[in-house]
C-alpha cells in the first residue's frame, strides 16, 4: 500500500464525514420541530409499569399529563417518595401531595366459611359469582380464585388458604384489584393503616355466624370505646379511614374484638399462613 | 432471469432473516404485535432501498477511481464509508419525517434509530458491493429484500400474537418457543431453495 | 302459499344434539296439576324491573287478583294464582341462586276468581292500543326463558318499522316438549294469539316457525292458517333453531346487525306459550298466572307436561310426576343446553320455566379440560359465527381486548360450542366471563 492510497483514505472519510455532518447539521436547522424534552425526561425516570395507577394510558401518558402540568408526580402509586423527588427536581415542578393508597381484602374465611353449593365450573371468580352469585355461603367474602391475582401488576396478591392476602410491601395502591374484584371485597384504604376489620358483610350477625365464623357480629364495642375511629352501617364496623389517626395496637389491645375482626396486616398474614398449613415464613 | 433473482430471490429464497440470518435483533425484538410489525417492515424497505442506492454510487464512484492512469482501490474502507452514510440517512430522514409527516414519524420513531445499526441494511449493502452490482440493480435489491424482511417479520408476529395465547411448557414459555418458532419458520423458507 | 311446495328452512351453523330427550314426553297429553296449599309467586323475573307487591300479609286473594303492580315500563304486573290468603312477602330461593322476594299464598282450597278484565270478541276490527293495553294489565312475559315484558317488544321506537312478527315454536332445546304439546293440543289459540300480536303491530301474515320433528303439531297448527291469517314455517331440526336472530335468519334471511335487536331487522319475536297466553287474556279476559311446564329427565318416574300455577315450587311438581328413581345428578329449570342448573328443590316456577329437568349423576359429569387442539369444530357450530377457540384462549391469557375485537359481546352463550368440543373445554363459561367483565369495563368508561 503506497502512502497516496493512504492520504486518498484519510481524504474520503474526512470529506463525507464533513458532508455528512453538514447535511444533517442543516436538515436540523430547516426542519427543526419544537418540543418538551421534559416528557422524555420524566418518561426515563418513571417506573415504566404502565400499570394505570395514576389514572392516565400509561407511563407514556402520564409523562405527557407532567410535562403540560395536568398532574403531579406523586400521582405515580408505583414510585417511592424519593423517585416522586427526583422526578419533580428534574421537571421543576412541585411534587404535589397524593394520598397513598394500599389494597386491603376485607374477608378471613380461611377461619372457615361454609360452601352452599359444588361449584366446578371456570376457576375464576368473576366466572363464579356469575353462577348464582357464587359457591360461598356469604355473598360478599372473598372468593379465592385468584382473579386480583392475576391481574395484579406486581404479584402483590397471593391466594392463601381461599383468601386473598395482599403483601404490603408489594402493594403500590393502583387499584386494578378492587376494579377486577366482582364482589368488592377488596377496597383501597390509606397506606398508613395498619388494622382493619376484616369482614365485608353487611348481614345480621346471627346470620353471618350460621355461614361463617369469621364476620364481624356488629356488636360494636369498638365504637363503643373509641368513637369515632370506627363507623357502624348495618351489622358492619369498619375502620374510620377519614379519621387523621389511625388505630394503634394498643386500641386494638384494648377492644380485643370478641369475633377477632380487628387485625393488622401482620397477624392476619401469619393467620393464614397458620391456617393454610405453610407456617408464617415472613422473617 | 436477473431480476428474477433480485426479486423473488431476495424475498423468498434468499430472505434476509430467514436464510441468511441477518438482522434477527429487530427480528426478535419488534415481532410480538402485528402492528409494530407492519411499522418496523416498512421502515426498513424504506432505509433498505434508499442505502442500497447511495452505497452503491459511492462504492462504485468513491471507492474505486483511477487518478492519472493509476487505479487507486479503497474497497477496505467498505465497512466504514457504508455504516457512516447508512447512519447519517437514518437521521436524515428521522429529522424530514419528524417536521413532513408527525403522524408516521409517531408511528416509526422507535424504529428508525433501531435500523441504524442494523446489520441487514448494511449487509444488503455489501453484498452489493461484493457482487459489484449496478446503481439500479443494488436498489431493486435492496428494496425487494426489506421486503423480503418486512414478510418475515410479519408472518413471525402473526404467529406470535397466537402463541401468546397458546400455554407451551414453563420453560419454553417466552423466547424460547418463540427461537423454536423462528427456526422451524426457517426451515419453511428453505423449501423456496432453488426456485431462481 | 301452497302447502306441499313448503320448503324447510334454517340457519347456517348450529349443532344436532343427539339423544334429545324428547320421546320421553312428546306423546303424553298435557295434565292439570293438583291444587297445592301454599304458592311462592316470585317478584323478580329474569329480566326488567320487580313489580311492587299490593296486598299484604293476611290479605284475602281471589284468582286473577293483582298481587303485584308493575314498576316501570320494563316490568310486568302479577296476578294470583288461587285464591286464598297472603302468607307474606317472604325470601325464598331464586332461580338464579340468589334469594329472591316472594308472595306467598295459601291455598284455601276452592281455586275461585273471576276473570278480571272484559273478554274482547271483535278484537279483529278492535284499536290496537286496547289490546297493547291488554298485553300490560294480563302481565305477559317472553314465556320462552328469557321473561322480557312481553309490551316492551310491541312498542317499537318511532322509525322502526316492523313488517314480520314470527311466532317461535321451534323449541330447538332437547327435552323440553311443552310448546310442542301446547301447540298440538290448543292449535287454534297460538294460531288466534298470533293473530292479535299481528293486530297490535299491523303485520299482515305472521308466521310461527315449527322444528318438523313436531309433524303433528304443523299439522294442527296449518287447519287455522286460513282463518287466522297465519302462516306455519317448518324449520330443520336443529340447536339453536329457536334463538330470536337465528329464528329471523332461518324464516327471513335478513341478519340482525351485531349488537343490534330483532326490531332492527324488521322483526318481532314471540314464544308460541306467550302467544296462547295473549289468547286468553283477550278472549277469556284472564292474565297470565300459569304455565305449560315439561318435568322430564331420566330418573323422573312418570315424566310428562304439566299446567302448574306459577309459584309451585319445583319438588311440589316432581313430586306430581311421581318422584325420582334415584338421586338425581342435576336439577335444571328449562332446557339442558341454557337452562340453569338449581341449588334448592324449593325453587318455584315463574313465567318463564319451560322445563324442570332432572338428569342423573352418570349425565351430570364434570370434564376435566387439557388444551384446544384448534379442530374447528366449535367455529363450525357457533350460529353466530364467532370462533368461540380463539375467544377461549384469548380470555385464558386475560385477553380481554382481543376476545373484544372479535366481538365476544355477540355471543348469545347458547352452548353450541361446547357442546361439540372434543376437549370439553368450558368455552361458553369463559365467554360469560369475559362479557361480564366487559360490560362493566364499559359501563365505567361510559361514566
Amino acid at each position: 500500500m503506497d502512502i497516496l492510497t493512504v492520504i486518498y483514505a484519510i481524504l474520503l472519510m474526512g470529506v463525507l464525514g464533513l458532508v455528512l455532518g453538514g447535511i444533517i447539521a442543516i436538515f436540523v436547522r430547516v426542519f427543526h420541530v419544537k418540543s418538551d424534552p421534559r416528557i422524555d425526561l420524566a418518561l426515563e425516570l418513571l417506573p415504566g409499569a404502565n400499570c394505570g395507577g395514576c389514572g392516565k394510558a400509561g407511563c407514556a401518558d402520564f409523562a405527557k399529563a407532567l410535562a403540560s402540568g395536568k398532574a403531579v408526580p406523586a400521582n405515580c402509586p408505583v414510585s417511592s417518595s424519593e423517585q416522586i423527588a427526583a422526578i419533580s427536581l428534574a421537571l421543576g415542578i412541585d411534587a404535589g401531595k397524593v394520598e397513598c393508597k394500599q389494597a386491603v381484602v376485607f374477608c378471613r374465611s380461611f377461619i372457615g366459611g361454609v360452601q352452599r353449593m359444588n361449584y366446578n365450573g371456570v376457576q375464576d371468580c368473576v366466572a363464579a359469582n356469575m353462577v348464582a352469585g357464587g359457591p360461598d355461603a356469604c355473598r360478599f367474602g372473598c372468593l379465592g380464585l385468584g382473579t386480583c391475582a392475576r391481574k395484579c401488576p406486581f404479584g402483590a396478591i397471593e391466594i392463601i388458604g381461599q383468601v386473598a392476602v395482599v403483601h404490603r410491601e408489594l402493594c403500590v395502591g393502583c387499584g386494578k384489584c378492587a376494579e377486577v374484584c366482582p364482589r368488592g371485597v377488596i377496597k383501597m384504604v390509606p397506606a398508613d393503616a395498619d388494622y382493619h376489620i376484616y369482614c365485608n358483610s353487611p348481614e345480621k350477625g346471627a346470620v353471618k355466624r350460621s355461614i361463617c365464623q369469621a364476620g364481624c357480629i356488629g356488636c360494636r364495642k369498638c365504637e363503643k370505646l373509641f368513637g369515632d375511629k370506627f363507623k357502624i352501617s348495618g351489622f358492619l364496623a369498619q375502620v374510620n379511614y377519614d379519621k387523621a389517626e389511625s388505630v394503634s395496637a394498643a386500641d386494638a389491645a384494648s377492644i380485643n374484638c370478641p369475633a377477632g375482626c380487628l387485625l393488622s396486616e401482620n397477624d392476619r398474614l401469619k393467620a393464614a399462613y397458620e391456617k393454610a398449613g405453610k407456617g408464617a415464613k415472613n422473617e | 432471469m436477473k431480476y428474477l433473482e433480485l426479486t423473488i430471490g431476495a424475498v423468498l429464497v434468499n430472505n434476509f432473516v430467514l436464510t441468511r440470518f441477518l438482522g434477527i435483533c429487530p427480528f426478535l425484538g419488534v415481532s410480538k404485535r402485528l402492528d409494530t410489525a407492519l411499522g418496523m417492515g416498512g421502515a426498513v424497505t424504506v432505509v433498505m432501498t434508499m442505502a442500497s442506492c447511495i452505497t452503491s454510487v459511492i462504492a462504485n464512484c468513491l471507492l474505486r477511481f483511477t487518478v492519472n492512469g493509476k487505479v487507486v482501490d479503497l474497497s477496505f474502507l467498505r465497512v466504514l464509508t457504508f455504516i457512516l452514510v447508512i447512519a447519517a440517512l437514518v437521521q436524515l430522514l428521522e429529522i424530514m419525517l419528524q417536521k413532513l409527516s408527525p403522524v408516521l414519524y409517531r408511528a416509526l420513531g422507535i424504529y428508525l434509530p433501531l435500523i441504524t445499526t442494523n446489520c441487514a441494511v448494511l449487509g444488503a449493502a455489501t453484498i452489493n458491493a461484493e457482487s459489484g452490482r449496478s446503481i439500479l440493480d443494488s436498489t431493486i435489491f435492496g428494496g425487494f429484500s426489506g421486503l423480503g424482511f418486512a414478510l418475515a417479520l410479519i408472518l413471525f408476529s402473526s404467529i406470535r400474537e397466537k402463541l401468546e395465547l397458546a400455554e407451551p411448557p414453563k420453560a419454553f414459555e417466552g423466547t424460547p418457543i418463540a427461537l423454536i418458532t423462528a427456526g422451524i419458520l426457517a426451515m419453511a423458507f428453505v423449501g423456496f431453495s432453488g426456485l431462481c | 302459499m301452497n302447502k306441499s311446495s313448503r320448503s324447510v328452512m334454517t340457519f347456517s351453523g348450529g349443532i344436532h344434539p343427539v339423544g334429545d330427550g324428547k320421546d320421553l314426553t312428546n306423546k303424553l297429553a298435557v295434565r292439570t296439576a293438583p291444587l297445592l296449599e301454599r304458592y311462592f309467586v316470585l317478584l323478580a323475573e329474569n329480566s326488567g324491573k320487580p313489580p311492587v307487591p299490593v296486598v299484604k300479609k293476611g290479605d284475602k286473594v281471589s284468582k286473577y287478583q293483582l298481587i303485584a303492580q308493575a314498576d316501570g315500563f320494563v316490568s310486568a304486573n302479577l296476578h294470583a294464582p288461587t285464591s286464598g290468603v297472603v302468607g307474606g312477602i317472604v325470601e325464598v330461593p331464586g332461580p338464579m341462586g340468589i334469594p329472591s322476594q316472594a308472595v306467598e299464598i295459601l291455598a284455601d282450597g276452592e281455586d275461585r276468581g273471576d276473570p278480571p278484565f272484559e273478554p274482547i270478541y271483535n278484537w279483529e276490527n278492535i284499536d290496537p292500543e286496547i289490546l297493547k293495553k291488554r298485553v300490560i294489565e294480563a302481565g305477559l312475559v317472553g314465556m320462552g326463558g328469557a321473561s322480557f315484558p312481553t309490551h316492551v317488544k310491541l312498542a317499537p321506537p318511532p322509525g322502526k318499522k316492523i313488517d314480520t312478527l314470527i311466532l317461535n315454536g321451534a323449541e330447538c332445546e332437547p327435552y323440553l316438549t311443552a310448546d310442542h304439546r301446547l301447540m298440538f293440543e290448543k292449535p287454534e289459540k297460538v294460531a288466534r294469539g298470533a293473530a292479535i300480536f299481528g293486530r297490535i303491530l299491523g303485520v299482515r301474515r305472521p308466521c310461527i316457525g315449527v322444528e318438523i320433528n313436531k309433524g303433528d303439531a304443523i299439522e294442527a297448527l296449518e287447519k287455522f292458517e286460513d282463518r287466522y291469517g297465519i302462516s306455519v314455517v317448518p324449520l330443520q331440526v336443529r340447536y339453536p333453531q329457536g334463538s330470536e336472530k337465528q329464528l329471523i335468519s332461518a324464516i327471513t334471511k335478513r341478519a340482525v346487525r351485531s349488537g343490534g335487536l330483532p326490531m332492527d331487522a324488521g322483526c318481532v319475536v314471540q314464544n308460541v306459550g306467550t302467544a296462547a297466553a295473549l289468547s286468553d287474556a283477550v278472549i277469556k279476559g284472564i292474565p297470565l298466572v300459569e304455565r305449560i311446564v315439561t318435568v322430564t329427565g331420566d330418573v323422573v318416574v312418570s315424566p310428562g307436561n304439566w299446567k302448574l300455577k306459577l309459584g309451585t315450587p319445583a319438588i311440589e311438581a316432581v313430586k306430581f310426576a311421581g318422584g325420582v328413581t334415584e338421586e338425581p345428578g342435576k336439577l335444571i329449570f328449562g332446557g339442558p343446553m341454557m337452562g340453569f342448573a338449581q341449588k334448592s328443590f324449593d325453587v318455584p316456577i315463574a313465567k318463564n320455566t319451560s322445563g324442570i329437568l332432572l338428569l342423573p349423576t352418570r349425565l351430570a359429569v364434570n370434564y376435566e379440560a387439557s388444551g384446544c387442539i384448534r379442530c374447528g369444530r366449535c367455529v363450525q357450530g357457533c350460529p353466530m359465527h364467532l370462533m368461540p377457540c380463539l375467544l377461549s384462549t384469548a380470555i385464558e391469557a386475560d385477553r380481554m381486548d382481543l376476545a373484544y375485537q372479535n366481538h365476544v359481546m355477540d355471543c348469545m352463550e347458547c352452548g353450541s360450542c361446547a357442546y361439540v368440543c372434543p376437549d370439553h373445554r368450558p368455552l361458553v363459561q369463559n365467554i360469560r366471563r369475559a362479557k361480564a367483565e366487559l360490560r362493566k369495563e364499559l359501563a365505567n368508561k361510559g361514566k
